[in-house]
């Protein structure tokens, strides 16, 4: 099987240098071939993708973008659709994920971009999203318009498949021409939205590309972030610090790093009742994605005192990623992956020597947990389903265990009542915590979310603003001054 | 070789069906924990032939009935080897199936229920409890209990006996309920009556050929016919059943 990724308005197949990249899973190859373009090439089309976006896109009001994006999701959540069936055919082999886990994930995540939510996602970041298409009234007096920029780049990671519509439906929204850099890792579903945009609207379809070059490769990235006037990136800080070095300084960079995401279970929360589909809930949220999602839980507190221990809760946990195992069975991890599990299920045993944790599962399992009894700060785990559970007396210890480690925090998943809740995610939100959602809810961020709590909208726009005494003084040389 | 690096406990593993089980289980490479509460030479011997069958074995004498008896062996087996895969709760109270010479209701004291309820509910319980934590540990294991078929089909009145192991197959459906959120299954097997044991040795001819005459497999079981759906319910062949009772008796009880 042999797919073409990225999107290039203005370049023809021929024109281009393709590099194969190879894939296998569930008994299955892909072959995928990903555009190398030349520097002449990319500083084409980026001059191409602007000027297409200032004449085409720019002159689009918002409603008629939402309105685009709506048909091009419906598209891909439809069963019975050309490309649906491509996605769910492809990207269980390229991305190893089950593809059970890709079918629901990606039905549950496109829902989040269908036009009402497009906006709510508009009103999350502006009181009046027609600020994007005329100058409105300010409450100060004066007008304003939010400009978006005339280009913007995407670095995005591959780890969980459809990450990249995010940021692509921010850029357009705002009305940005947008280049998508794919990761080698899942090239493909930014590219076939871009098409499929394309195929809705082709004028709307000049305004993005979808492109690739080699992580790392210095001289590549250097010719797309020369062109950029705003960089949306998603990876590790030290890919990310190299994107910074290298950005031209004028360019507003908003980078995404790594995250470490936890849940904290209240006493009140542990009944024998409502443990066990708590448990599940908990498990799912790691199951999902195999971890590899910034809003991932890696480590799960679990208050003392409730009718179920933190350590019999540790046992349902696992048997439920037992359970999810067969459901929804672990992608075949990459031997540095494999690695990364067993040198982290290594040391677990290592300390369960001193005998303040136990490990659960054999190694065989592709799954494990470790439960800690004693108080222990947020750590990551080995990833691919591995987690820590740690007891603890209070769910206010939780602040002090997170709180070094802002940078790397993002969401908390919270059973409490919901004095409790409030309570937490006032204490939460001091430390670095930016999203506070149920558990079972980690990995599906509700729409229009404030990705690492900043507002994915308008920290890409740039507001004009007609002040009050520039329309005052214009009154004065209008031809029906008095 | 299904149980090959497996640990399973077989109470009551001396002699008769226990017995059967315990060798079937090292036939096919599992390390057997033959349980017995007085006959050492017999057990022993049933060591003897599970290593003669490429299995391992390891005899502890323990008094089921005794919560501390049975402390005590679980942490030997914790000890020596670490894990229990599964166990199968094979002891009961002494009992003899005389069908000539039964106790009729009337004549049935209380006392003589509670000595079955200990032997069959109180032995399994007490092993249930302190095999757990090993199980609970890796979150697996399967817990399989001897009832009987008389509880479906009380073709001899043996009240005490049968109202023992009726409450044993609700004991289990309960527990299966409780553990499998765990991954541990519970299971009963139901044999009908199984000759030569020495418990069912008063059975007479006569009434055998009675059972078999309405048996659609027309004989009664040896004690090697219960080996295979213990097995079967001791192996992850059974990976996604519990809370079941399997009868094993020709097909006399249909449910």
């Amino acid at each position: 099987m042999t797919e073409f990724a990225g999107h290039l308005p203005g370049l023809s197949a021929g024109e281009v240098e393709w590099k194969t990249l190879h894939f296998g899973a569930w008994g299955e190859a892909a072959e995928i071939r990903v555009p190398v373009l030349s520097e002449a090439q990319a500083a084409a089309l980026a001059g191409r993708v602007r000027d297409n976006a200032r004449t085409y896109l720019k002159t689009l009001r918002v409603a008629e973008i939402t309105a685009i994006i709506d048909q091009a999701i419906a598209r891909l959540l439809d069963r019975n659709d050309p490309w649906r069936q491509k996605v769910e055919r492809l990207l269980p082999i390229v991305t190893g994920y089950d593809a059970e886990m890709i079918r629901l994930g990606l039905t549950g995540y496109l829902k989040t971009f269908r036009q009402p939510q497009l906006k709510r996602f508009l009103a999350e970041d502006f009181a009046d999203p027609q600020i994007l298409d005329d100058f409105q009234p300010r409450p100060k007096g004066g007008f304003a318009k939010a400009f978006g920029p005339d280009l913007l780049l995407h670095v995005w990671a591959g780890n969980v498949p459809g990450l990249p519509l995010w940021s692509l439906i921010s850029g357009l929204l705002v009305k940005a021409g947008s280049i998508g850099k794919v990761a080698t890792a899942e090239p493909l579903l930014a590219g076939w939205f871009a098409r499929i945009l394309a195929e809705i609207d082709p004028r709307l379809g000049e305004c993005l590309a979808v492109v690739w070059w080699k992580g790392g490769d210095e001289a590549g990235e250097r010719v797309w972030l020369a062109q950029a006037d705003a960089i949306v990136a998603y990876g590790g800080n030290d890919a990310l610090k190299a994107i910074r070095d290298r950005a031209p300084v004028t360019a507003r960079y908003l980078p995404h790093g790594h995250k470490i995401g936890f849940g904290m279970v209240a006493r009140a929360a542990l009944d024998t009742r409502k443990a066990g589909a708590l448990a599940r809930r908990a498990a799912y949220d790691v199951m999902r994605y195999d971890q590899q999602g910034c809003y991932s839980p890696q480590m799960l507190f679990v208050e003392r005192g409730g009718r179920v221990s933190p350590r019999e809760f540790s046992a349902y946990v696992g048997h439920e990623l037992a359970s999810f195992a067969r459901k929804h069975p672990r992608r075949a991890l990459a031997i540095e992956e494999a690695a990364g599990v067993a040198s982290w299920r290594g040391a677990q045993e290592l300390r369960a020597f001193s005998g303040d944790r136990d490990l659960l599962g054999d190694s065989a399992d592709s799954w494990s947990i470790v439960h800690v009894e004693d108080a222990q700060a947020l750590a990551p785990s080995g990833l691919n389903r591995t987690l820590s559970i740690v007891a603890v007396d209070r769910l206010d210890d939780v602040v002090g265990l997170v709180a070094p480690f802002r940078s790397f925090l993002q969401s908390a998943g919270i059973a409490a009542e919901p004095e409790e809740l409030f309570r937490l995610a006032g204490l939460l939100g001091q430390v670095g915590v930016t999203r506070i959602c149920a558990l079972g809810s980690m990995t599906a961020p509700e729409a229009g979310w404030h990705n690492d709590g900043r507002f994915n909208l308008l920290d890409l726009v740039t507001m004009t603003e007609i002040e009050h005494a520039a329309e005052a003084a214009a009154d004065g040389f209008a031809p029906y001054v008095d | 070789m299904n149980f090959r690096d497996r640990t399973i406990i077989v109470t009551g593993a001396s002699r008769g069906i226990g017995a059967a089980l315990a060798k079937a289980f090292a036939a096919e490479g599992g390390l057997v924990v033959v349980n017995y509460r007085s006959n050492e030479a017999a057990a022993l011997q049933v060591v003897e032939a599970c290593r003669a069958l490429g299995g391992q074995a390891l005899a502890i004498a323990a008094d089921v009935t005794s919560e501390s008896e049975v402390a005590a062996m679980m942490a030997r087996i914790a000890d020596e080897v670490g894990k229990v895969d599964a166990v199968v709760n094979n002891a009961f109270a002494p009992y003899v199936f005389d069908p000539d010479d039964r106790t009729r209701f009337w004549d049935t004291p209380w006392s003589a229920y509670q000595a079955q309820f200990d032997g069959a509910l109180k032995a399994t319980y007490n092993i249930c409890q302190a095999v757990l934590p090993l199980m609970k540990q890796r979150l697996r294991g399967s817990i399989v209990n001897m009832t009987s078929d008389l509880v479906a089909r009380p073709s001899i009145p043996y009240h005490d006996y049968t109202t023992a192991k009726s409450a044993l197959i609700g004991f289990s459906r309960t527990l299966a309920a409780e553990l499998g959120p765990l991954g541990i299954r519970v299971n009963c097997v139901a044999p009908g009556l199984v000759y030569p044991t020495d418990a069912s040795r008063a059975t007479k001819e006569e009434v055998r050929d009675a059972l078999i005459a309405q048996t659609p497999l027309r004989r009664i079981a040896a004690p090697e016919d219960i080996t295979g759906p213990v097995l079967f319910l001791a192996s992850d062949w059974s990976g996604f059943v519990t809370g079941q009772t399997l009868h094993v008796d020709g097909g006399l009880v249909m449910t």
